[in-house]
């Protein structure tokens, strides 16, 4: 009941974000709009196929390569969007601290392995380092920009979201139940609320 | 016993006499309505073949296996165009859109002889939902690759995640209308109305593409 719930709320927060994005990309002809409504309308997609299919026949997909795809695409999409919202980078040297996060997520990665198969999970780790490591080059770059702080808010957010993903799946390794104790309907409500922080990061961005 | 080879011979013959005659862009169009037939048949026999591998029955090899099948049969013509013959960006949407016709065309004819042709509404609503359903992945793929094909990351990156999105699209449709009653009336509705809010969304976004 609460998954389902849960889930309902990732359903209704995915698809105001990408309406709200369809909008906006209509009205500017701006392709960040467009990229953040395929990133959440990919989501949104996964989601559904996935609610879909539980409430259908009761079970998880047997073989779940279309929903996992549809999120990974996302990140794909979450990837462009904030390349797209960057521009070409400044010559500046990149900080040797963004190779910790190919180090957690290949860590976290071999973790997961316990449970899942090996190539979503190498998929999700390299999609995710390479989420983790230009988001935080991004931030890194801007913090040294005051006048950059609009765009900083959409690598705010993309740095949220990569946090509460990775929370939500290693919460769901010590599975509590369908309580509201379990702490992973948390997380993945915060990664829902993420979609909605995802068009005002963008506007912010947009302003300036 | 579906025989779709023989029913594909007879569909493609006077089509492939076609192209012979023509010249141009009708016959381009006529290639790509071949090469959307060719593309069911081989995403059928495909999806068999990967079925039998993973042991998965009918409805799941439908559900699941089936719309990533179809989809990436659906890309690989129009990738090899785009990528070999470098065609101009207007000439694109027209070409994706035979593509997926010739797909939804052979589909049909194939459910017809598997299922006859008694029921009339259902058949109406049917030719018009799964018509409509791979029209509108092919215009997912299109706009999408019209507006990220300009530099390469976003080539490679935007294709494979598009492709994600007409797969998953697909597969929320064949969900659908495998149940029976409002479910799969909705399921058969939803690409009739996708297709309108593509219409009304490319009139702006895609002109400026382009």
């Amino acid at each position: 009941m609460i998954e389902s719930i849960e889930n309902g709320i990732q359903l209704v927060t995915t698809a105001v974000c990408t309406a709200l994005s369809v909008s906006r990309a209509v009205r500017s002809g701006k392709r960040v709009w467009l990229l953040l409504a395929l990133a959440a309308g990919v989501y949104f997609l996964g989601d559904l196929y996935w609610q879909l299919f539980l409430i259908f026949y009761g079970e998880t997909p047997d073989y779940s390569y279309i929903p996992y795809l549809s999120w990974y695409a996302g990140y794909v999409f979450l990837l462009l969007l904030l390349l797209e919202v960057r521009g070409p980078r400044p010559s500046v040297p990149r900080s040797r601290l963004l190779w910790l996060f190919p180090v957690f997520t290949i860590g976290m990665g071999v973790f997961y392995l316990q449970w899942g198969d090996w190539i979503s999970n190498i998929t999700a780790a390299v999609l995710m380092s390479l989420l983790l490591w230009h988001t935080t080059d991004c931030v890194l770059l801007w913090r040294r920009d005051p006048p950059e702080m609009g765009k900083r808010c959409v690598a705010d957010a993309i740095i949220l979201f990569c946090t509460a993903e990775y929370a939500a799946w290693t919460s769901s390794c010590f599975w509590m139940g369908d309580t509201l104790k379990n702490p992973y309907f948390w997380f993945d409500t915060l990664l829902s609320i993420c979609f909605l922080l995802f068009p005002w990061a963008l506007r912010k961005a947009e302003e300036q | 016993m579906n025989y779709i080879e023989n029913v594909y011979i007879c569909l493609s013959a006077p089509l492939l006499i076609a192209v012979l005659c023509f010249g141009g862009k009708e016959r381009r169009n006529l290639l790509f309505l071949l090469a959307g037939m060719t593309a069911c048949l081989l995403s059928s026999y495909i999806s068999t073949f990967l079925a039998a591998v993973q042991g998965a029955n009918l409805q799941t090899a439908a559900m699941e296996i089936a719309p990533l099948v179809e989809e990436c049969m659906k890309l690989f013509p129009v990738l090899f165009w785009l990528l070999i013959f470098e065609p101009e960006k207007k000439s694109v949407p027209g070409c994706v859109l035979m593509l997926a016709l010739g797909f939804a065309t052979f589909e049909n004819v194939c459910f017809l002889t598997q299922n006859g042709a008694a029921s009339f509404l259902h058949l109406l609503i049917r030719g018009f939902g799964a018509g409509t359903m791979h029209v509108v992945c092919g215009s997912i793929l299109t706009m999408g690759m019209l507006l990220l094909w300009d530099r390469l990351w976003l080539r490679v990156a935007g294709t494979a995640s598009l492709l994600a999105v007409a797969s998953t699209y697909h597969g929320v449709y064949n969900i659908l209308v495998s149940q029976t009653g409002w479910v799969a009336w909705a399921g058969y509705l939803i690409p009739v109305v996708t297709a309108f809010l593509l219409r009304l969304f490319d009139r702006k976004y895609l002109r400026m593409a382009v």
